[in-house]
């Protein structure tokens, strides 16, 4: 009996407990050790803040960029230490959610720019108005970004970058259909004469395929707004603008694609895109394919031979505006920070010129700062020159708050278009009404 | 007057405890405290607070105010998606538990005839049943291809040209029942050994009287296994409802397929919760859910009694 003293059940529980205390900690997975400031040591020098900055950016290429940049900025100053935290795409928000609501968040987030005003409704995170009365910073950024960090007129987060979809074509399949690979097509009209130019066949079987509007990134959201004058599904009243002609004829415009090729043909093809060098345009499958800017370093990796070229995507006819869909990334302070003077003088770091520039040259991604996606280094890569020239066709929209979940409403009515289970105009019109059902239950 | 008199001498009892008897019945507690820290801290209280919860419009960071029933008749009466989600559930396990059941029985079956290399094959039968998890999903994925896909492919061998599997609405759920058809090991593996359990001199004497191959299997193996089907059907069943994964790898960004075909019921309720922070929302739904399978549950318990077969008979 005396031997159970020392195993003593008090001394397993201990144990099971602390294995369980631990497990639950969220450890940061990794941090860009300290700065070697020099100010320590001795009692004499400033007391530093650490501050946490959750980030999803761990892969190869961008975590170095952003560690360099937080590198620099731990170095810029020494009060306050960033500690980086990457955590991966599918657990970020969630931890967050969880930390938020556990009162020991991070510092400074990077979060999706599409729910500002939902995370701000629901105290997620920090209104920055106090900040931004004293350092102005809101003319650095792009307009249509700053719009959409905005809850009830005041700003909840930072832009930080964005994006825009332009249209990629094969100068070498151009020059094949006998089209001249300096004259991208410019209306919708031109962008369906080109394509049937470019479709090569053996027999029924499609070698290649000149274009398919809803292949790569640019889905029938994105065409919705191209096609209707830029307006997306809701106006500047939080109002439906789903069912309009617009966007039935652009619907209607849509299906006459997929009645062309076949539905099998489109969804066999579909299925068999992959990325890198099976990439389809980098293949060669599509000649003419909607991607975003930072698409092109995927082409510059794996289709070094492939001679291209990019425009804005095409508009409807001549004076309906090129309009393309943009979304993007923003920084915050979750509710609840514990240095959020801190995270500010970080936040505005970030977003500042030096700090976009480097994100830009480094990823050719969009930044928010306007000063930096103009500079003239990153600008001499084309692409990325025509990427920030189409920011001024971009849409990037705020949802209602009373419709968010709205796209489970929407999305099955546009796939039953493509199904031929519903018109163009009884979709629009179920999408409507559900989304305004939606919209009514929610005030 | 008795019970009263029962407690009374099990409280003298209690003091009658030697203080070694005691100690030993503290350390017994102490030994499963980690156990009930457990049951009352991760599974007791998170479903009380849950249920509490789902009666508030709860969003986990900015409020928790009571509101009645009002999550339960939004649910009923003006969620198109919240029906969607329980269609698509219900048509997936209505279909998956009694084809993976009796899939795994026949397979069952097949790999206890004694012939020469049954280790291997029930090896190979087994393996699927290893594996899992997000892998196995982009696996059939690109098995379900339709152009290039192995199924298509045989299908085609045939002569029928397979569907776009995992883009056409109707073949979504099938698609996914089919690869659940493909795991089957692991059921396939009780019935094995209660197969293996089932007594030969009960064979032997219904083949001297002449009962067929089907009969002998009828009346003799089917009841002999009864209990361990009943087991599997009710774990099936269970397991069936918990469908997630498949919906959200499965498709784009888990925005739920082609016209919403594989919403299931927990990956709304996931959006619900983590997309929009409908915290109490989705706690209502979850016990809907809940309440739906200790239903199924209990019918289940109640139709067993017809079916299925204790040896020693009951109780």
């Amino acid at each position: 009996m005396k031997s159970t003293r020392f195993f003593s059940p008090l001394w397993l529980l201990t144990a099971a407990l602390l294995l369980l205390v631990t497990a639950c900690t969220p450890e940061s997975r990794s941090s860009n050790g300290a700065p070697a400031a020099g100010t320590n040591d001795d009692g004499s020098a400033t007391e530093k803040v650490t501050i946490d900055f959750w980030t999803f950016w761990g892969s190869e290429t961008r975590r170095p960029i952003i560690e360099k940049i937080i590198e620099d900025f731990n170095q810029s100053q020494d009060r306050i230490v960033v500690k980086h935290t990457y955590l991966p795409f599918g657990d970020i928000w969630t931890k967050n959610l969880a930390s938020i609501a556990a009162g020991n968040p991070a510092d400074v987030i990077i979060n999706d720019y599409a729910d500002v005003n939902l995370r701000a409704s629901k105290n997620q995170n920090t209104n920055l108005s106090e900040y931004l009365s004293q350092d102005d910073i809101e003319k650095q950024f792009y307009p249509e970004l700053w719009k959409n960090v905005l809850y009830n007129d005041e700003a909840y987060a930072l832009p930080f970058n964005t994006d825009t979809r332009l249209l990629y074509y094969n100068k070498e399949a151009f020059r094949e259909a006998g089209l001249d690979p300096e004259q991208p097509p410019q209306t919708w009209e031109q962008l369906e004469e080109y394509a049937k130019k470019l479709d090569k066949k053996t027999g029924s079987q499609y070698d290649r395929v000149g274009f398919y509007p809803l292949w790569g990134d640019f889905g029938v959201d994105s065409w919705l707004i191209n096609g209707d004058g830029g307006n997306g599904y809701f106006n500047e009243n939080d109002e439906t603008s789903i069912n309009t002609p617009g966007k039935v004829s652009t619907l209607e415009w849509l299906k006459s694609w997929q009645d062309r090729l076949g539905r099998q043909t489109v969804d066999a093809m579909k299925a068999d895109f992959g990325s890198g060098v099976s990439d389809p345009f980098i293949s060669g499958k599509v000649a003419m394919y909607i991607q975003t800017g930072t698409y092109n370093t995927q082409i510059e990796e794996f289709g070094q031979d492939l001679d291209i070229g990019v425009a804005p995507i095409p508009e409807r006819e001549e004076g309906s505006g090129h309009w393309s869909s943009g979304g993007g990334f923003v920084v915050e302070i979750p509710k609840g920070a514990k240095h959020p003077d801190e995270a500010w003088e970080f936040m505005k770091y970030l977003t500042g010129v030096d700090a976009q520039k480097y994100w830009a040259l480094k990823n050719f991604d969009n930044v928010a700062n306007i000063e930096a996606a103009e500079d003239p280094e990153a600008n001499e890569n084309a692409v990325y020159k025509a990427s920030v020239e189409n920011l001024a066709n971009t849409k990037v929209f705020q949802v209602p708050l009373s419709a968010s979940g709205y796209k489970d409403l929407i999305n099955p009515h546009m796939d039953a278009v493509f199904l031929g289970k519903e018109t163009p105009e009884q979709a629009l019109q179920g999408a409507e009404k559900d989304v305004q059902a939606l919209m009514s239950k929610s005030k | 007057m008795k019970t009263n008199a029962e407690t009374l001498t099990q409280k003298k009892k209690r003091k009658k405890l030697s203080p070694l008897a005691r100690r030993e019945e503290l350390q017994g507690y102490l030994f499963i405290l980690p156990w009930l820290v457990g049951l009352f801290g991760i599974t007791l209280f998170p479903m009380l607070f849950s249920l509490y919860g789902s009666f508030t419009n709860y969003d986990v960071t900015s409020r928790m105010d009571f509101i009645g029933l009002r999550n339960y008749t939004r649910m009923f009466a003006s969620d198109p998606l919240f029906w969607k989600s329980l269609y698509n559930t219900l048509y997936y396990v209505a279909l998956m538990v009694p084809l993976t059941t009796i899939g795994s029985v026949l397979l069952a079956l097949m790999l206890n005839e004694r012939i020469a290399g049954m280790r291997v094959f029930r090896t190979i039968y087994y393996l699927p049943a290893v594996l899992s998890g997000v892998g196995v999903y982009f696996l059939w994925i690109q098995l379900l291809n339709p152009s290039s896909g192995l199924i298509n492919t045989l299908l085609g061998w045939v002569g029928i040209p397979g569907p776009a599997w995992l883009s056409d609405p109707m073949w979504t759920k099938p698609a996914i029942i089919m690869m659940k058809l493909w795991g089957v090991g692991g059921g396939m593996l009780l019935y094995l050994a209660s197969l293996q359990g089932v007594p030969s001199q009960l064979y032997e004497s219904a083949k001297l009287d002449g009962a067929s191959a089907f009969r002998r299997f009828w009346h003799i193996t089917l009841p002999m296994i009864s209990p361990v089907i009943f087991f599997d059907v009710v774990t099936s069943f269970i397991g069936g409802f918990q469908i997630f994964q498949e919906g959200y790898v499965m498709t784009d960004s888990g925005n739920g397929g082609p016209m919403g075909s594989l919403l299931f019921y927990n990956l709304y309720m996931w959006n619900q919760a983590f997309q929009l922070f409908d915290m109490g929302y989705a706690m209502a739904m979850a016990w809907v859910l809940f309440v739906i399978v200790l239903l199924l549950t209990l019918i289940n318990l109640r139709m067993s009694r017809r079916w299925v077969y204790y040896e020693g008979g009951e109780d």
